[in-house]
């Protein structure tokens, strides 16, 4: 059953196509995070779905319900958002129910849903407090219990936890996985950080320029990149990419010609065609593996950096960039001549000209 | 005995305090007590200094930039000595040329005798104590004082002397001669609460005060709600929103007397709405607010506002604008309805800006004068008057100063009377962002 379904979405501000008749549909209880660079449409979308936007064209269904024309409060939807939009001069107590007080619930009804709430977020040591003499933790905390004292079919995050910092945003990136697990609700989250979606996710779809490029679990889209704008954005360090011919399964490049048996291909190729290969960093391995790798060659050590856990080594191969990673605790010198090799199950080809996969 | 740090606080305490003395006397207020003061003052500043090079007897040049201060101070007094000389007798006559300049120099010569005496000492105090704290390696609390940021220090007289010159003493002269019978020429002939005592039993200060609260309130009221309502309306994404903000603030641009020439002639029954409206047809139609003793304030109060609200308007307008968006986007995604989102959500988030809006509103009210004088000079009878004419009119055609100095400290003290706790409630309590 789907939560949302979204069909031939557009968007228009004046001259400018924001969204491009884009289809979507969430299943109950999925968590899906929509990934992208800003100004990729995103938070748009979000806002579409939420009933903040008016739309152009296409329908919005949320519960199998057509609910484009509905008010944002009638849709069933609880939203977060990125600067925590709390009502800075209630309490937190009136910031949870300001909004059934509004819809006139009973007072009993009230108070076990925010007592509920504040006991999911672990807030109810904070209920008499402002929102000022919060910190930002604890104000996104009170962001989500917002939505949750609505109780509510569909939550949607706005990029919750752009406001914080490093450590905050890991422990609560870790709480909202909890309490999806714990509601099982729909959610739909905005985010531009590949950590948080590939660890929350399990769907993302990858937008660029109002149109989703590819919509699949986070393991499908980092093994298998539908093109190359998606192989770029999504990994850390970011996968190599080497140009060159590809003639039958024989990779060429200058003078050097790797055999990519092995390689799955979607469709059949034209002989001799310009192609893109693309290498992610951890998938090359260095010395010892060059004789079990099918393709290997060798490469001088320009940039080292360490970084803990695994150690980032910058190199070059016939004057292309090329970058790698070390286990952490091996030592590598600038200047050292290493054999790095990997396997061409692990890489993936592009075309030159549509950078799609081939 | 003391410690260095305490007798250098001393000493610049007391050469600041014969700087008060010397304004004092020159003001005019005991002149020859504060004079004499000021000279004991500075011979105590001297003791202390001699006490200071007593205690510290190393003088140690470590910085250029002290020297630099030095020398400077020097050169002030040297021109300062220049400027004293120039005004005798001898120098003159030898160069002819100053005569011209005798009434200046004349006028001139006490501050520059006491500028000669403050810089050389200065660049005393500065060669004896200033020098650096051999201990703590560190400036001196005199060297701190005189010579850190002097820029800073030197760009800020003219602003006190302004503030304290005109809002202090100027304020205390008021008053202190609103208790004189002085008449075209202000004198220090007391005559106790005499003024007031013919100000609260004047028909006109009643009538001023009366207007002054009825348009105060209604200025306040209407001007804050019509201009958050225009605000809020423009605030809705409205087309061509630049030109109806001009159109709204255009009044602002004009002056009280234009506005108020130009509603006398709206109002006016001979030329105005009534003679519009009576040329359509309606022969027995009347509207001549400012010929009716009973409303004529409210047609004052008509221009008031349309030149006012504008500018309102536009305050408001920034306040809203700066409320995050997301917040409109919380209390939609709630459910709260828009003007309940007004009420308990943006407005009192906009505080601040209210606040302002107040006080240059309430400033407004209390100088309320040229509409006044543009639109009914006071009339019909007294029926218009208001507290700030009343002090002119006494001021300055009446020639009665003491009682114009009455009125006067009359509206100072309800200022202050309404200012002060809003002032202890607005910065006295912590505040949240």
């Amino acid at each position: 059953m789907n939560s949302i379904e979204i069909k031939n979405l557009s968007l228009n501000f004046g001259d400018v196509k924001v969204l491009k008749d884009l289809n979507l549909s969430v299943e109950k209880g999925e968590f899906l995070v929509l990934l992208g660079a800003s100004g990729c449409g995103k938070s748009t979308l979000l806002n579409c779905i939420a009933g903040l936007l008016d739309i152009t064209d296409g329908q919005i269904f949320i519960n199998n319900q057509n609910v484009t024309w509905y008010e944002p409060s009638e849709r069933g939807i609880g939203m977060v958002f990125q600067s925590y939009a709390l009502y800075p001069q209630m309490s937190v107590e009136g910031n949870l129910s300001f909004s059934l007080k509004n819809a006139k619930l009973s007072k009993e009804e009230i108070n076990t849903r925010v007592k509920n709430a504040s006991e999911i977020l672990q807030i109810e040591d904070l209920l008499k407090r402002k929102p000022a003499a919060l910190s930002g933790g604890q104000r996104q905390r009170v962001a989500i219990g917002r939505a949750l004292v609505r109780d509510v079919e569909v939550f949607l995050f706005d990029e919750p936890l752009s406001n914080l910092d490093a450590k905050l945003r890991t422990e609560l990136r870790v709480e909202i996985k909890r309490l999806h697990h714990k509601l099982k609700n729909t959610m739909i989250y905005v985010t531009h950080d590949q950590i948080e979606a590939m660890t929350l996710a399990n769907r993302i779809a990858i937008m660029r320029d109002g149109l989703i490029l590819q919509l699949d679990n986070p393991k499908t889209i980092y093994n298998f990149p539908v093109n190359k704008y998606v192989a770029e954005f999504i990994g850390s360090p970011s996968m190599n990419f080497i140009e060159g011919r590809l003639d039958g399964t024989n990779f060429e490049f200058d003078e050097l010609s790797f055999n990519l048996e092995g390689y799955s291909f979607k469709e059949k190729i034209k002989a001799n065609s310009q192609v893109w290969l693309g290498v992610r960093p951890e998938n090359i391995v260095i010395n010892e593996a060059d004789k079990t790798m099918p393709v290997n060659c060798d490469v001088v050590v320009e940039v080292v950096e360490p970084m803990g856990a695994d150690t980032l080594v910058w190199s070059s191969l016939n004057g292309k960039e090329l970058r790698f990673t070390v286990e952490g605790n091996k030592i590598v010198n600038i200047g050292d001549k290493l054999n790095v090799g990997f396997d061409p199950a692990h890489v993936s080809i592009f075309d030159f000209e549509t950078e799609d996969r081939l | 005995m003391f410690k260095k740090a305490q007798l250098e606080r001393l000493f610049v305490s007391l050469v600041m305090l014969a700087f008060v003395s010397l304004a004092i006397s020159i003001i005019g207020i005991k002149p020859d007590i504060f004079q004499k003061l000021q000279f004991l003052f500075l011979t105590v500043a001297i003791i202390f200094v001699t006490l200071i090079w007593a205690q510290s007897k190393t003088i140690q040049f470590n910085s250029n930039r002290l020297r630099k201060q030095i020398f400077g101070w020097l050169l002030s007094s040297i021109f300062s000595i220049l400027i004293w000389s120039f005004a005798q007798k001898d120098i003159q006559s030898i160069f002819p040329s100053l005569k011209g300049y005798r009434k200046a120099l004349n006028t001139l010569e006490p501050i520059a005798i006491y500028l000669a005496i403050v810089f050389i000492l200065f660049a005393l105090i500065l060669s004896i104590v200033g020098a650096r704290d051999s201990r703590l390696d560190r400036p001196g609390y005199i060297e701190r004082t005189l010579v850190y940021n002097l820029s800073s220090k030197i760009a800020a007289i003219p602003m006190m002397l302004t503030s304290v010159g005109i809002f202090i003493i100027a304020t205390l002269w008021t008053v202190y001669h609103s208790f004189t019978n002085s008449r075209m020429l202000p004198k220090s002939e007391f005559i106790g609460l005499a003024q007031y005592e013919r100000l609260w039993s004047s028909d006109r200060w009643y009538m001023s005060i009366e207007n002054l609260a009825i348009y105060g309130a209604c200025s306040l009221v209407f001007s804050l709600f019509i201009g958050f309502l225009l605000a809020a309306l423009l605030d809705q994404k409205t087309r061509f929103e630049n030109t109806f903000r001009t159109i709204f603030l255009y009044p602002f641009a004009l002056s009280f007397i234009v506005t108020g020439l130009v509603w006398q002639w709206i109002l006016n029954p001979e030329y105005g709405v009534e003679k519009i409206v009576r040329s359509l047809g309606f022969e027995s139609f009347v509207f001549n607010p400012l010929y009716n003793t009973d409303i004529v304030i409210y047609g004052i109060l008509a221009a008031g506002l349309w030149q006012g609200t504008g500018f309102i308007m536009c305050l408001m307008l920034a306040g809203l604008r700066g409320i995050d968006q997301e917040i409109w986007k919380a209390a939609k995604i709630d459910g709260i309805p828009m003007w309940k989102t007004y009420i308990q959500v943006v407005i009192p988030m906009m505080r601040p800006i209210f606040i302002t809006t107040l006080v240059i509103i309430a400033a407004g009210i209390i100088k309320v004068y040229d509409l006044v004088v543009a639109q009914t000079s006071g009339g019909p009878g007294i029926s218009s008057e208001v507290p700030a004419k009343y002090v002119y009119d006494y001021m300055f055609s009446a020639q009665n100063l003491g009682q114009g100095f009455a009125a006067s400290t009359m509206m100072l003290v309800s200022v202050l009377i309404v200012l002060i706790p809003f002032a202890y409630l607005q910065f006295g309590r912590r505040k949240y962002d």
